[in-house]
């Protein structure tokens, strides 16, 4: 009998021990992301995202990453589980997510939203964006270096704000590291995904005798490819593609989602959440060049990443005046230089830039 | 010149998986059969030449699988149509929906990943002909065959005497059951081939065309060779004609948006569809002859006893 006592009375210290320790129950996040998770590319960058939440909170959070969440009701359907299931927290990955997380997070006092790349605001909401044009200025400026035909080609998606900025940024690095350059080549897509048509556009304009492509937001890794077996130097945002161009990757805007998450996940366990819009980049750790390569010295290397740290630091905004639109009428005064609004907001082409922007 | 260079040689690359698809669709529909799976055998084909392709290192191997995976998938749908005589409309998207599904399934672990592609062959002599050359002659093993199947399809179809029979079973096939053809197993072989024949176009498109696997990556091309049989009122050569175009007209309009001609991009993006519509529309403007090419009982099921 006096064992049966003792075990009972074991059993129950050890059940109150559990309910105590439900006190330190992990932070619940809630994590989708658009496409298949694959090594590079936008997804690939988020999930590495949540890889460094894991390594930064240990134990204190749980993830639950949902990835090639289709974009229409299937995503709404998740986040409205996952809001009642009573997660703290919901990470989206994409655009489309934006409208039901700004609804779920006004309607869940105890759920906070980060989205990531959109422009909607409410309460207990807040949206990332990488300031992916810096980075494209520091490989703008890899590109006027590496050319010698002085003629670049981009591939873009869709004329939207952010393309333009990324565009612009880039085209402006280039003239200042080459101001021999040719008004650049531009091919629109007009899709975010047609990898035959990514790597049709890296030929075309190898034909016409661009040797640096940038491609901008690539659905895939086609024209890095495309780059590498034609023998031109290719530039891309996103993530490092040196893998698939070992001899002809030059320049790429690394994404680190890291850092600025692991600060909204801390402020959320603290009950700190702040409803901001955070436009980050080279200052917050959110993105750098990365996989400088091709025929770029040391010393043109370092040309540039004395650059970044001018922009970590700063005191360097590739919008600073002088800047002409397209057809050369004064956009930013000398010496002026634009605020974050402006930049997100951008509607035209710099000087030195051959395409047609539907009105 | 080296644009236009560029373009009439590009063209035929960017036509293979058109052609190719639409050519197997073309056989099955003269059979009678509607086959709407395309784009699911496409996909299917993609991700299996790619993972064969990705493992051994072997493009003939690699568009042997995709052949495979896109004529085992057409079996299926066979059987849904020839044996349990199911409605061949909802079949075929059924049967679309699962190798789209599938391809997904089994790319999982090779999104974003590349493969080497396959070296151009440079025709001796004929390569060094000044513009015609480089068109032409310098091509991959693909496209060659493409253009041998091309005229082998359309010599079967009107020249030979399985090719007629093949005809009349998608034209009536009581009467020609009751002359003593075997309509079902004729469809049959028609419904595979089509689907050897999407197979082999969905590998070119995920190992050759763009050696890199993306969820998707088939982006609606099964859907445009379907397209193609019925614009290109069931003739084989005006179908490859018109998927050269179709690939013609998209490299060109990616050229002129690069050299900065002054076209709103959004209507260049447009234009190999509308072109090729409303070149194919023109040719085949005259009725009677659609009427004359379209197989009378197509997406009729038919059964022997009745």
């Amino acid at each position: 009998m006096h064992k049966w006592t003792s075990r009972i009375l074991t059993t129950l210290a050890l059940s109150v021990s559990i309910t105590g320790t439900a006190f330190a129950e992990p932070f619940k996040i809630g994590y989708l992301l658009p496409n298949p998770v694959s090594e590079i590319g936008w997804s690939s960058e988020l999930a590495a995202g949540g890889r460094a939440l894991e390594e930064h909170f240990g134990d204190k959070v749980e993830l639950q990453m949902i990835e090639n969440l289709g974009e229409g009701p299937d995503s709404a359907r998740v986040m409205n589980k996952m809001a009642a299931d009573g997660v703290g927290m919901l990470i989206l990955g994409s655009f489309a997510y934006q409208q039901e997380g700004v609804k779920l997070a006004a309607r869940y006092p105890d759920l906070k939203v980060v989205h990531i790349g959109g422009y909607l605001q409410g309460p207990n909401f807040s949206t990332l964006t990488p300031r992916h044009y810096e980075a494209a200025y520091l490989c703008g400026m890899a590109s006027g270096m590496a050319t010698e035909t002085n003629s670049l080609g981009v591939i873009a998606a869709f004329p939207l704000p952010e393309v333009l900025n990324i565009m612009n940024a880039y085209v402006l690095g280039a003239q200042r590291s080459n101001p021999d350059i040719e008004p650049v080549k531009v091919i629109w897509l007009n899709s975010w995904f047609d990898p035959a048509n990514e790597k049709a556009s890296t030929e075309s304009f190898a034909s016409q005798s661009v040797d640096v492509v940038f491609s901008l937001f690539p659905g895939t890794p086609a024209p890095v490819v495309a780059a590498e077996e034609l023998g031109i130097y290719v530039t891309v945002t996103h993530s490092d593609n040196s893998r698939f161009a070992p001899n002809r990757h030059l320049c790429a805007g690394q994404l680190h989602f890291g850092p600025t998450l692991i600060t909204k996940v801390q402020e959320a366990m603290d009950g700190a959440f702040q409803e901001n819009d955070i436009f980050a980049g080279v200052q917050d750790g959110t993105i750098e060049a990365a996989g400088l390569g091709g025929p770029l010295t040391q010393a043109q290397k370092d040309e540039i990443l004395a650059v970044q740290e001018e922009m970590r630091a700063g005191t360097f905004n590739p919008f600073t005046g002088p800047i002409a639109a397209m057809d050369g009428a004064e956009m930013i005064a000398a010496g002026a230089a634009l605020d974050d609004g402006a930049i997100k907001g951008m509607n035209f082409l710099v000087q030195g830039i051959n395409t047609n922007l539907p009105k | 010149m080296s644009v236009i260079v560029f373009v009439l040689s590009g063209a035929f690359a960017m036509c293979v998986p058109f052609a190719l698809a639409a050519l197997g669709e073309l056989v099955a529909e003269k059979s009678g059969v509607l086959n709407l799976s395309v784009e699911g055998m496409m996909a299917l084909s993609a991700v299996m030449g790619f993972m064969v392709v990705a493992g051994t290192g072997s493009h003939v191997l690699g568009l042997g699988a995709g052949m495979i995976a896109g004529a085992g998938l057409s079996v299926i749908f066979a059987a849904l149509v020839l044996l349990f005589r199911a409605n061949q409309v909802a079949a075929g998207l059924a049967v679309g929906i699962l190798g789209m599904g599938l391809s997904n399934l089994l790319g999982r672990s090779y999104e974003g990943s590349s493969v080497t592609a396959l070296a151009k062959i440079r025709v001796p002599v004929l390569s060094e002909i000044p513009v015609i050359g480089p068109i032409l002659f310098v091509q991959d093993i693909v496209v060659y065959l493409t253009v041998v199947l091309v005229i082998v399809i359309a010599w079967f179809l009107y020249h030979t005497k399985p090719g007629l029979r093949l005809r009349v079973i998608g034209e009536n096939p009581e009467t020609a059951y009751a002359l003593g053809m075997h309509p079902v197993a004729v469809r049959l072989a028609c419904v595979a081939f089509g689907g050897m024949m999407a197979g082999l176009a969905g590998a070119y498109a995920s190992t050759i065309l763009t050696p890199v696997w993306a969820q998707n990556m088939i982006a609606g091309r099964g859907w445009v060779a379907v397209a193609l049989v019925v614009f290109g009122t069931w003739r084989p050569i005006r179908i490859a004609l018109g998927a050269y175009l179709f690939g013609a007209v998209g490299l060109a309009s990616l050229s002129l948006q690069s050299l900065g001609v002054g076209v709103p991009s959004q209507v260049m993006s447009a234009s190999p569809y509308l072109l090729t519509i409303i070149v194919l529309v023109v040719i085949s403007a005259n009725s009677l002859r659609i009427r004359l090419n379209a197989p009378m009982a197509l997406g009729q099921n038919f059964s022997p006893h009745g």
